[in-house]
């Protein structure tokens, strides 16, 4: 809500410097969110009465005008038809500088001497308005100078009114908060509404309403014969300076008495109204409305219409009808002004996606009580500004409301606060935003709450209300007493953060991306529609096709993360992400599951003069994911894999007790083509859910041995296809004192050789040759009895 | 017996050396026990007395010059061999090192564990809640009622009519309390969804949300725990600053700014001129809240907070685009 300081003023003395006021109004709730200065773009500009006009002796189109500016009376030649004898008009003086530059000088115009230039709102920086010299009020004091005229200096607050607080969507609601602030008392406008005429409204218009609870309370009160002229410089100057655009006087006076008094009003062409009444009703069916913007809006059962004899003329609260706008030819007004129920008004507002100013408030909840005031208040305008006759009395329905009483114990507001206050101090604060105590005991209070305050429900707004006036600032920081209650973190969660100190430290850095992909992703990754991750959780409303669904599994999102990075040049990468994965479960809500995925690409660096450096392959990963078991005390087993997108001969199902709980392998180059990646990738993902499912497992100590190991290496030439797997399982088998079996080299001349270092070491003695010896025996006799293999020598 | 032959002989050998090896060798053949100078003192046996005399003293000085000068020769050697080492071992150290290859946590991970970090030293435990969320805890139960503009399709995520993607990490706060009695200590880290995608907003970010309630909770204890966090996260001289505001789930609500970690209160872009920023939401918790899980606003009260992470990534590393945080650039990562 734009709030112009000058027009505040009105309300409440301002003995206050804006940017005090500003921030005083933030730490009361209403954050200040800029302060924009108004400031003249003109001067040496000063007031002058017209003494006479007379026409141009040369020029057809000219009059010269004499010009009363205090002392002095100028010759001043104006183009302009709209200056009459008496008006009061700025006149920028020889020497003045307008906007833009432009300055004014002594000048002849066909032959007549002209000292200055009268001007147009357009040609001060005033407004838009060129179609006539400003013609200001009446009781201007000619010889002043223009830029002290009341609006043109301002400065004007920004407030970011929270949305529980609908009574300071106007510059009084405002006002009765600074005034609470600089201890005054918000004074209403006061006027006096003169009916001019002696017709009644009476058998000019009825009223009836048919839900009482969309609208407790409808005034409908009357204006014959206006003329249609633009409002005032003052009402359109504060008018824009809120953020609305002046349009005529009638509406203006409208949206002029909202901002004011925060009550939207309607005003009818009075003769557009068939019938002469107005009902307010639900909408029965279905059915197409022009609103006064030219849109044809669908309304729905139950959407709260005004309707005349023949249909609606309005969605309550939101948006008047075409058929019944004011226009330029429009003499008589009938103006509305309401309560509409804030339910009712979000929920078409909504549906029809309008916020208009009057919704806005609506929705928000605006003064039961001060309804027909603002009705009053908005025909008195018009009445001063466009003339015509007042219509005697009001056509009105309200069903009065009672005030809600709030008990609140001084105890309770101590207790929560955690602050001493007495009860002089919280019911002088309560006062000062008109919150009446209508009963005062030892013990605490009764809070009647008006009718524009609809956030006070309980005794914790209560609260909150003292604890705003007293001011945050007064209530002091303590550290909390309380009981310490201890809860167990999750499995998975002492995992996640494992498995990412154990990625980093192995030099991998963390991704994060959105939880959401696209079955674009999954069809990408050749997943068939029986795989369990090809049944998405849908989004209902996505932003974009990219992110329809939650993902099902991390590694797509890896991969775009490499395809960004390799096309910016960044072609060694080493990447992990820890994330959820969601699937659909007919039980009840998605299930989540923990999971990392990780890959690499490149090389660890680009180059080292002093080794080579080779490219990642399938045993770096594996190597990774190894570590990873290691590192975490469990034991995986590595399967061929028929993940459809892994190249086959390079990619394996991991393993734990059997159940698979990942994979890893080289991705084949058609999914990495359509992540736009042009390099070899290798990644892996697994389910830390299905790692945990026994616990985590904790160290414990091993002692030591205290003898020492013996080692011995063998060599084996081998089938082509025979998995060294196996052979390290068999050898492993052979006796308990075999603690390792290492593969130190695998070449391949006329058949494939492999070579493998055995430790054995005993914790209760020296090993003897002589048993190593047999050990030995066992071995090969054990490893040579596998199919295709024979020991080298 | 011929000195003189013996002097030439000794010579000739000092003469020829080249390396260790001559040392050691010429050392036997001269002073080794069937050296020269042994035959020769062994040969004085067959001299008369006074002869013996003269000839003993004339070996003996030579012997011991010999010794010397062999030693001496030695010593160069070792010298020369030493010079020839060092040669050698020289490398050129301006080459460049073998830097180690580190991995990085994410900066929305490291803040992640170091809000954590502070909250769980101040005896905070940590609970976490599903992504997908019923509209129930999301929205009811945190008193945020059916019309509200927050439940907009515009804002939220629907999986299916009922089922959102959490708005905010603050649904944990009723889960929590659903499962356990009072007192209730507990921060829930989380990710969180919007329908939004600009400039500065992305469509899944990052909360922390914390909880405590117990008997006798006060907004005061809310002001202590947050300004200590704040301190901690910030340096203990940041300016903090509690002001009102509103969100359903809490009555009194209170903002939290710090000052503008930029321009140190001056005025800035970032912090719009008002030398303050916005870092968190709290309040003490409604009571229609508390009422909803089952606990007695008579009996209980407490504090909630709700942060968001990225923000606070942005102002602790002075990022200025939230969208870095998604684009996974290893440019961008490996400065944190």
């Amino acid at each position: 809500m734009r709030i112009p300081c000058e027009w505040l003023n009105e309300f409440v003395v301002l003995d206050i410097e804006p940017h005090d006021l500003a921030s005083r109004l933030t730490m009361r709730g209403l954050e200040v969110e800029a302060i924009e200065e108004y400031k003249p773009t003109f001067n040496g500009v000063v007031i002058g009465e017209v003494v006479t006009v007379e026409p141009h002796p040369n020029a057809e189109n000219l009059t010269v005008c004499m010009v009363r500016t205090g002392a002095e009376t100028l010759p001043i030649v104006c183009g302009a038809k709209n200056v009459q004898k008496g008006h009061k008009v700025p006149l920028a003086t020889v020497g003045a500088m307008l906007p833009g530059g432009f300055s004014i000088e002594k000048r002849g115009i066909r032959g007549v001497e002209s000292l200055g230039m009268l001007c147009s709102e357009r040609e001060l920086g005033l407004s838009e308005d060129h179609s006539g010299i400003f013609i200001l009020p009446a009781d201007a004091k000619a010889g002043t100078r223009l830029e002290d005229m009341a609006g043109i200096r301002d400065v004007v607050l920004d407030i970011n009114v929270p949305p529980n607080r609908g009574d300071c969507l106007s510059v009084y609601g405002i006002a009765r908060e600074v005034g609470s602030i600089v201890n005054q008392r918000a004074k209403l406008p006061v006027f006096k509404l003169e009916p001019s005429g002696n017709e009644e409204i009476r058998g000019q218009a009825s009223l009836a309403i048919t839900n009482l609870d969309a609208c407790p309370r409808y005034v409908l009160r009357m204006l014959r014969g206006v003329s249609m002229v633009p409002a005032p410089f003052w009402m359109r100057n504060r008018i824009q300076k809120c953020g609305m655009r002046p349009i005529n006087a009638i509406v203006d006076v409208t949206n002029y008495v909202m901002l004011e008094l925060g009550q939207p009003l309607h005003a009818f062409d009075y003769n557009a109204l068939r019938d002469k009444r107005i009902e307010v009703r639900p909408a029965g069916e279905e059915m197409i409305f022009r609103t006064l913007d030219g849109e044809d809006r669908k309304l729905v059962a139950g959407d709260i219409l005004i309707c005349d004899g023949g249909g609606p003329v309005a969605i309550a609260g939101i948006m008047g009808g075409e058929n019944s706008e004011i226009t330029e030819n429009t003499k008589d007004i009938a103006v509305e002004s309401a309560f509409f129920n804030p339910y009712f008004i979000r929920q078409t507002a909504r549906r029809l996606g309008i916020r208009s100013e009057a919704s806005l408030r609506f929705e928000k909840g605006i003064d039961l009580d001060n309804v027909d005031f603002a009705g009053e208040r908005a025909v008195f305008l018009m009445n001063a500004i466009a003339g015509g006759t007042v219509v005697r009395g009001k056509q009105e329905i309200y069903e009065k409301r009672e005030r809600k009483n709030i008990s609140v114990s001084v105890g309770k507001v101590i207790e929560i606060l955690g602050t001493t206050v007495d009860q002089g101090t919280i019911v002088n604060a309560l006062r000062s935003v008109d919150l009446h105590i209508v009963k005062e005991e030892e013990s605490g209070f009764v809070v009647s709450v008006p009718n524009f305050r609809h956030d006070l429900d309980e005794y914790a707004d209560i609260i909150e209300e003292v604890a705003r006036i007293y001011g945050y600032d007064h209530i002091p920081a303590t550290t909390p007493v309380t009981a310490v209650q201890l809860r167990r973190r999750e499995n998975k969660d002492i995992f996640a953060k494992g498995i990412r100190e154990y990625f980093t430290a192995a030099g991998f850095f963390e991704l994060i991306n959105f939880a959401f992909f696209s079955t674009r992703d999954v069809e990408s990754f050749l997943i068939p529609p029986t795989d369990e991750r090809s049944s998405c959780v849908g989004i209902m409303n996505p932003l974009s096709r990219d992110y329809e669904v939650m993902r099902t599994f991390i590694s797509a999102s890896v991969l775009k993360s490499i395809a960004y990075n390799v096309n910016r040049g960044t072609r060694n990468l080493k990447v992990f992400e820890v994330g959820k994965v969601f699937f659909l479960d007919p039980q009840g809500l998605p299930v989540e599951h923990p999971a990392v995925a990780f890959a690499m690409a490149g090389k660890e660096r680009e180059y080292f003069w002093r080794d080579p450096c080779p490219e990642y392959d399938f045993f770096d990963a594996k190597g990774v994911v190894e570590g990873l078991a290691e590192r975490f005390g469990f034991e995986v087993a590595f399967e061929r894999s028929d993940e459809p997108f892994l190249n086959p001969g390079r990619s394996a199902d991991i393993l734990f007790d059997n159940n698979k709980i990942g994979w890893i392998g080289e991705i084949k180059d058609e999914v990495l083509n359509v992540y736009d990646i042009d390099q070899k990738v290798y990644g892996a993902e697994l389910r830390f859910d299905r790692i945990i499912t026994k616990g985590l497992v904790n160290p414990t100590y091993k002692p030591i041995p205290r003898y020492p190991q013996v080692t011995r290496d063998f060599a084996f030439s081998v089938g082509d296809r025979t998995a060294v797997q196996m052979i390290i399982n068999r050898i492993r088998e052979v006796s308990p004192l075999i603690t390792s079996v290492g593969v130190f080299d695998m070449f391949k001349k006329d058949v494939k050789s492999i070579a493998l270092r055995v430790v054995f070491q005993s914790f209760e003695e020296t090993l003897t040759d002589e048993t190593v010896n047999v050990l030995q025996g066992i071995i090969i006799q054990e490893v040579t009895g596998i199919q295709g293999v024979t020991l080298r020598t | 017996m011929n000195i003189d032959e013996l002097r030439k002989r000794v010579d000739n050998e000092l003469a020829s050396l080249k390396d260790f090896e001559d040392v050691r060798r010429a050392k036997a053949s001269l002073l080794g026990r069937k050296g020269v100078f042994s035959e020769f003192l062994d040969g004085l046996k067959l001299l008369e007395k006074d002869q013996r005399k003269t000839f003993g003293k004339e070996i003996n000085l030579l012997k011991a010059a010999t010794e010397g000068q062999l030693q001496e020769t030695e010593a160069a050697f070792a010298e020369e061999e030493k010079l020839k080492a060092e040669a050698l071992s020289w490398i050129d150290i301006t080459m460049p090192g073998k830097v180690p290859v580190l991995g990085k946590l994410h900066p929305i991970t490291q803040t992640f564990e170091e809000i954590n970090g502070i909250f769980t030293s101040l005896g905070f435990s940590v609970a976490e809640g599903p992504d997908i969320e019923l509209e129930y805890y999301n929205f009811e139960a945190l008193n945020i009622a059916k019309d509200h503009p927050a439940r907009d399709m515009q804002d939220t995520f629907y999986v299916k009519p009922g089922v959102v993607l959490r708005t905010h990490t603050s649904p944990v706060q009723i889960r929590v309390m659903e499962a356990q009695l009072p007192p209730v200590k507990v921060i829930a880290p989380g990710s969180v969804y919007r329908c939004d995608q600009d400039v500065s907003h992305t469509p899944m970010f990052h909360q922390v949300e914390g909880l405590m309630v117990d008997k006798r909770v006060r907004f005061s204890d809310l002001k202590g725990v947050l300004t200590i966090f704040i301190h901690e996260m910030f340096g203990s001289a940041t300016p903090v600053r509690f002001r009102p505001s509103y969100f359903p789930f809490t009555e009194p609500s209170a903002e939290v700014d710090i000052g503008c970690v930029i321009c140190r209160g001056k005025g800035c872009r970032v912090c719009k001129d008002t030398g303050w920023l916005e870092i968190l939401g709290s309040g003490m918790v409604h009571p229609q809240v508390l009422r909803t899980v089952g606990y007695d606003p008579e009996q209980v009260s407490g504090f909630a907070f709700g942060m968001g992470v990225e923000r606070i990534a942005m102002l602790k590393f002075g990022i200025d685009d939230i969208r870095q945080f998604y684009y996974n650039d290893i440019r961008f990562l490996s400065q944190f």
